[in-house]
């Protein structure tokens, strides 16, 4: 059984593998696979998933959101019109988009006696809604409500008319029957976006199951249909869905065939050449299924068998009407040089070559036989939709506002706008975008980028906005809508081309899918079989050989940017262990030599600098027994050098002042080192002067430990390094704060403390001389500070120390004891550095040079 | 022959001196042994002074003899202190992050401070206060000497900092480079930068080399010390 | 974890630096950072103890050098415990600052001069360009400058060139540099405080 497919078109049994039926010739698959996962189309019953796309808005295309803005003018001045004739019904042409409609129906459902499409094309009051409140329908489409959904699944189900159920294979499509109104009033806004979400819904009418609301003729029409099944299908579709005899037309179509001139009439194709040939859009080819889908529900058989509603509609009929061509059908034509062509339709021809493209010559010969089987009222279209060759004429003569000839029943004339009436050379077709994209192999997510945002935007638009009476069954169910736009969705398999000029020729109804009830919208070339597979078609990009270069050169570029870079470095420089000896017996040599010399050789330096002057005047200055706070930060291993250069400045201050020294440390050997330094170099005043001081230890924590203690020491360090209570000591007495010693001295070897220091103690040591005893590798980092006046001395290693002994009556003399050793050091240095690098600047130089050469 | 502790320090660092010297000729495992043994015994001895002088006086006495307040005080950060030392358990490690948080926001927000008035206004400031004549003819410094040097220290001090600056832009070929004028004013700045760090190098020189002339100056001092022995 | 720990970094950040603007936060200031201190002196202990770890697990698993490892611990634990003991301005820990650490640290501090003056030496072979060039001038006229002859400073290098280069030229090249790096801090700073940097983990 699985094996058997059921042609669609003329029942017949047809292999599963068979693309087409052997019978009819037409189409058993959609032209697009079923999909599967999370692009399957969504069944009944099954809820739709919401998409909040108004944040998309922003990224439509510039063509598109003027399309919607000229919507929206579009509305307030047919909303303007028709406060200006309050006596005339509004029509559905008034609405704003797709789902305007909903709201007016969702209040004044009539889906008992007259078709809600109907209905609202004609704008004729509908009755009082039973239930469902406006807003709630409104929001069941937008947003799909599930319980509203259900609802509307349910009621679809039973206005189903029968032989549209044996049209539909799988009859999914419930309850959208409504959506060709839908459609048509949306036509009307030139909105290529939502178009593009409209036309499945004319499919859906198609396929819909719903029976009670379809009136009589339309019920004879599906009998009709039912016994045409087993007749060969005609080339056009409008001929295949209505009687070829056109004394079955009833007399307001053969007027609309009578209006037509003759020979655009025979010449069918013609107007999809002629957009073919002015590159324009193939919405209106595209809309010719629709179009014929139109023509296809509306059964013309007689005037008699026409419900009441559309009686009326014909004794209206005899009104004046301004305009021949409905107005969603120009809307369409302007919106059509912006459009874009789908593959199928477009001309193909360069890009998609084709056998049928080959005989497009012979085409017109059979569109005129195809076209003698058209209904009059239909041939109409033709003519007007081959404007696009004749714009002037076309221009002249039907924009005559005031053709009361043209007699068309008012549920067309509701396509008419109440404004002036555009001109004809517009497009009078304009294919829905989807078609397009389908066609061209867009991304769904594009689909969807688009999509919603009518959606979105329906929400926004105001319910006096869309007037359009229609039923309640007219609401297009929104879950629907997502599952058409996913089956739209481009397969890789190959999709047949088509050139436009079979287009009406071709009688395959689509079964499934997106396409599902329309015919001749991918139809195969008409008397053409196919033997084998149609082409394939890739959806691949099509590139220039320009854009080929760039993405040559993106790659080179990605490429570049991902391989690895070799890091540029050095020639290995081999380690000279002889050189490394020589320093060693040189340095070693100098220094012992200097140390053991009985005599010194080298006078102590002489210059003063004005950074260790400072230093001498803020030793002078501290007044007697005053307060001294030393900052003990220094490693182990300067001791040599701290200790010289520290010495004489303690040892001048002590002499002058008799300081109280408080000691504290921010290293860990800091504490024990100002012990050692006290015990050492200022053992003699300890010793003999009553020289006394206080050790506070240890102050953890870095700069958080300096900050801390310079706003409050006595609650930091509350005791010494004995666990004395510190503050009540003699060294501290009076003293509670850090601006209430007489000076601040820093001993430190790093440039980094020194900054922590003179930063953190900036705002609380107020004006205190600040002397700092550094090492000499740190002097030039805390020279700034000397500059700027923040430190008032400084002392700096070896030579900063043999300064200040100078000026200290040479006392301690540690300086001079290594000042020999130092000086013959540094001259050792200098001469090293300078005639070593002048060498080696040389060797340099050469080794670039044949690195040079070399390369 | 008593063994004052003198003599004993004299000892000790004689050897421990002759052992890091022997790093000269080479690595050695006598140079290993030493510096081992001085790593071991700072490290013993920057512990003992944690304990005696953190965690005791700054923990333990408020906890033991403080009054209620301070022991209400003193429980968070004991709390702390438990918390850091979960740190050296791989599985309780990430208690510690709440400490180590702590800290940072702390010293965050004190280096911020203290960049701000300390360093940033008060080194702009003197630049600027390069070219106050009056407060120059108050240091004895003359008109030309202070506008000379002004100009060579703020053009120092910014041709330094643009060399800090790393902003670059992509260019035809790829490469990313400075602006030209920024190239330009880098490459001075290089120059600046390099007699400062001639300058750090100097004096880096200076303090290792008195502090091998304090070294060597000791093992003079110790043999002519127990050469008096 | 994460938002405790970024929130207490931010929280303590803004009070304290809220107590440089606010008298009545200077109070919640001090106290907080006292505790950091605390919280600082106990951190150098956990790092101790790693260190203790590490290498007793290397002695554990007797791997090369563990040997040397085996002295690191013993005398560690040795200091420790005559420290912890007789308290750290006791004499014996006097000897071991005079007698280990501080000669220790001195002499390789010596070694370094060699070290300096080879690396000098080599520069303009490894690197010759005007950086290199320049930094190896200044640092020979400093050398010569710093020292002296028997009649005192060596003129006009001395006495001119030395004070000038020193307190001068490198004055604003260091200047740019402390201004550097307190930009640097400011921005590091700023980032702590706002959570963007957590470097106590749980980025």
């Amino acid at each position: 059984m699985a094996e058997i497919i059921k042609c669609p078109v003329c029942g017949e049994s047809n292999p599963a593998n068979q693309e087409f039926c052997q019978h009819c010739q037409s189409r058993l698959q959609p032209g697009s696979g079923p999909l599967k996962g999370v692009d399957a189309p969504i069944k009944p019953g099954q809820i739709p998933t919401k998409k909040n796309t108004a944040e998309l808005e922003p990224i439509l295309p510039q063509w598109l959101r003027d399309a919607r803005d000229s919507a929206r003018n579009t509305e307030q001045q047919e909303g303007q019109q028709a406060s200006q004739k309050p006596g005339q019904t509004q029509p559905a042409s008034h609405t704003e988009d797709l789902l305007a409609g909903l709201r007016s129906q969702a209040a004044d459902g009539d889906e008992d006696e007259t078709p809600d499409w109907l209905a609202s094309i004609t704008g004729a009051a509908p009755k009082p809604k039973k239930s469902t409140s406006e807003s709630s329908e409104v929001r069941w489409v937008e947003l799909g409500d599930k319980a509203d959904f259900a609802q509307e699944e349910t009621a679809g189900d039973a206005e189903t008319p029968s032989w549209l159920a044996s049209l539909t294979p799988t009859g999914s499509q419930a309850d959208e029957k409504d959506e060709l109104t839908e459609w048509f009033r949306d036509a009307d806004d030139s909105k290529p976006t939502e178009k593009a979400a409209e036309t499945p819904a004319v499919d859906d009418i198609f396929s819909t199951s719903a029976a009670d609301d379809t009136p009589d003729w339309l019920r004879r029409m599906a009998a009709e249909d039912d016994a045409k099944k087993a007749q060969p299908p005609s080339f056009d579709s409008s001929s295949n869905a209505f009687p070829p005899e056109a004394s079955e037309s009833p007399d307001w179509l053969r007027q609309i065939a009578a209006d037509s001139p003759a020979d655009e009439l025979k010449d069918t194709p013609d107007w999809l050449r002629g957009m073919e040939d002015k590159n324009q859009s193939t919405d209106s080819a595209a809309f010719t299924g629709p179009a014929s889908s139109e023509v296809e529900a509306f059964d013309p058989s007689s005037k008699d068998e026409l419900p009441a509603w559309l009686n009326d509609q014909g004794e209206s009929a005899a009104k004046p009407l301004q305009d021949t061509t409905p107005k969603w059908l120009k809307k369409e034509a302007e919106d059509s040089g912006t459009g874009e062509l789908p593959a199928w339709l477009s001309g193909n021809e360069e890009t998609i070559p084709l056998p049928a493209a080959q005989e497009e010559e012979n085409l017109p010969a059979k569109d005129e036989d195809a076209l003698a089987g058209l209904p009059d009222w239909l041939k109409a279209a033709a003519p007007q939709a081959s404007i696009f060759e004749q714009p002037e004429e076309k221009t002249a003569a039907e924009a005559e506002p005031a053709d009361a000839s043209f007699d068309s029943p008012d549920w067309l004339n509701t396509f008419t706008t109440a404004e002036t009436p555009a001109p004809e050379k517009e497009t009078p077709f304009e294919v829905p975008p989807a078609f397009v994209e389908e066609a061209k192999g867009e991304t769904t997510d594009e689909l969807f980028t688009e999509m919603p945002d009518w959606l979105s935007n329906a929400m926004d638009l105001p319910a006096s906005s869309s007037p359009t009476p229609i039923t309640n069954t007219d609401a297009i169910a929104p879950g629907e809508l997502p599952s058409w736009v996913q089956a739209m969705r481009p397969v890789d398999e190959p999709l047949p081309s088509l050139s436009s000029s079979f287009v009406s020729s071709d009688q395959t109804l689509e079964s499934r899918g997106a396409l599902a009830g329309l015919q001749g919208v991918l139809p195969a070339v008409p008397g053409y079989s196919p033997t084998s597979k149609p082409k394939p078609y890739s959806i691949r990009l099509q590139t220039s050989d320009e854009q080929l270069a760039h993405a040559e050169l993106l790659e080179q570029i990605l490429a570049a940017e991902t391989a690895p870079v070799p890091i540029a470095s050095f020639s290995t420089l081999r380690g000279s262990r002889g050189l490394r000896w020589f320093l060693f017996f040189m340095v070693f040599v100098v220094v012992i030599a200097a140390l053991l010399l009985p005599a010194p050789i080298f006078s102590m330096p002489v210059g003063v600098p004005r950074e260790v002057g400072g230093a001498v005047d803020v030793a002078r200055a501290i007044p007697a027994d005053g307060a001294v706070l030393v900052a003990v930060d220094y490693e182990a291993s300067r001791v040599g050098e701290i200790e010289a250069a520290a010495a004489p400045f303690f040892d001048q201050m002590i002499f002058y002042s008799h300081p109280r020294l408080t000691f504290i440390s921010t290293n860990e050997t800091g504490a024990i080192l100002a012990e050692r330094f006290v015990s050492g170099p200022l053992a003699e005043h300890y010793k003999n002067s009553g020289f006394s001081y206080l050790n506070l230890g240890y102050l953890p924590g870095g700069q958080l430990g300096i900050h801390a203690f310079a706003q409050n020491p006595h609650i930091i360090s509350p005791l010494d390094m004995s666990l004395q209570p510190a503050w009540a000591s003699a060294s501290l007495e009076g003293v509670s704060s850090l601006s209430q010693f007489a000076a601040l001295v820093l001993i430190t070897d790093n440039a980094e403390s020194a900054r922590v220091w003179i930063e953190q103690t900036e705002s609380a040591r107020g004006n205190i001389p600040f002397v700092v005893i550094t090492s000499a590798q740190a002097a030039p980092m805390i020279q700034p500070y000397y500059d700027s006046q923040q430190v008032s001395g400084m002392v700096a290693g070896l030579y900063g120390g043999a300064v200040f002994e100078q000026n200290n009556a040479g006392r301690p003399g540690t300086a001079r004891n290594y000042w020999d050793a130092y000086s013959l050091g540094m001259l050792l240095a200098m001469s090293l550095v300078l005639g070593g690098g002048l060498w080696n600047l040389a060797l340099g130089l050469r080794d670039r040079a044949s690195a040079r050469e070399a390369k | 022959m008593t063994f004052s502790p003198d003599l004993i320090i004299g000892v000790i660092s004689f050897i421990f001196t002759i052992l890091i010297f022997s790093y000269l000729i080479g690595d050695n495992p006598l140079f290993r042994i030493a510096v081992y043994l001085f790593v071991g015994v700072s490290a013993g001895y920057v512990a003992a002074i944690a304990v005696w002088q953190v965690l005791i006086p700054r923990l333990g006495y408020p906890l033991w003899f403080g009054s209620l307040n301070e022991k209400i005080f003193a429980a968070v950060p004991l709390l702390g202190v438990l918390f850091i030392f979960m740190k050296a358990s791989s599985r309780l490690s990430g208690v510690a992050r709440m400490t180590m948080a702590f800290l940072v926001g702390a010293g965050a927000a004190v280096i911020l401070a203290g960049a701000v008035i300390g360093t940033l206004i008060p080194q702009v400031e003197a630049t600027i206060n390069f070219f106050d004549l009056n407060a120059a003819a108050s240091r004895n410094i003359g008109f030309m000497e202070a506008i000379g040097n002004g100009s060579i220290v703020l053009a120092g001090t910014i041709f330094s900092l643009v060399y800090f600056h790393f902003g670059a832009s992509p260019k035809a070929d790829g490469s990313m480079r400075r602006p030209k004028v920024i190239e330009i004013i880098a490459w001075v700045g290089r120059i600046f930068i390099g007699i400062t760090l001639g300058a750090i190098f100097a004096g880096v020189y200076a303090a290792a080399l008195t502090a091998l002339i304090e070294r060597i100056s000791s093992l003079i001092n110790f043999f002519k010390l127990f050469g008096n022995f | 974890m994460r938002v405790i720990t970024a929130f207490i970094a931010i929280t303590t950040g803004v009070l304290i630096l809220g107590g440089y603007f606010f008298p009545a936060l200077a109070d919640v200031q001090t106290l907080l950072l006292n505790w950091a201190i605390i919280l600082a002196g106990a951190a150098a202990l956990v790092g101790i103890f790693n260190l203790i770890s590490v290498h007793t697990d290397k002695i554990r698993r007797g791997e090369k050098g563990s040997t040397y490892s085996a002295l690191l611990v013993i005398g560690l634990v040795a200091t420790f415990t005559i420290g912890i003991l007789l308290r750290p301005q006791h004499s014996a820990m006097q000897i071991v600052l005079s007698g280990i650490i501080i000669p220790a640290e001195a002499a390789l501090m010596g070694v370094l001069t060699i070290s300096l003056l080879y690396a000098a030496i080599r520069l303009l072979r490894r690197r010759t360009d005007m950086m290199g060039i320049v930094f190896l001038v200044t640092a020979a006229l400093l050398f010569l400058g710093s020292a002296t002859m028997r009649s005192g400073d060596i003129p006009l290098i001395g006495t001119l060139i030395r004070p000038w280069v020193s307190q001068i030229l490198a004055l604003g090249g260091a200047r740019g540099i402390l201004i550097g790096v307190a930009l640097g801090t400011l921005t590091t700073g700023i980032r702590v405080l706002f959570g963007v940097d957590r470097p106590y983990g749980g980025q």
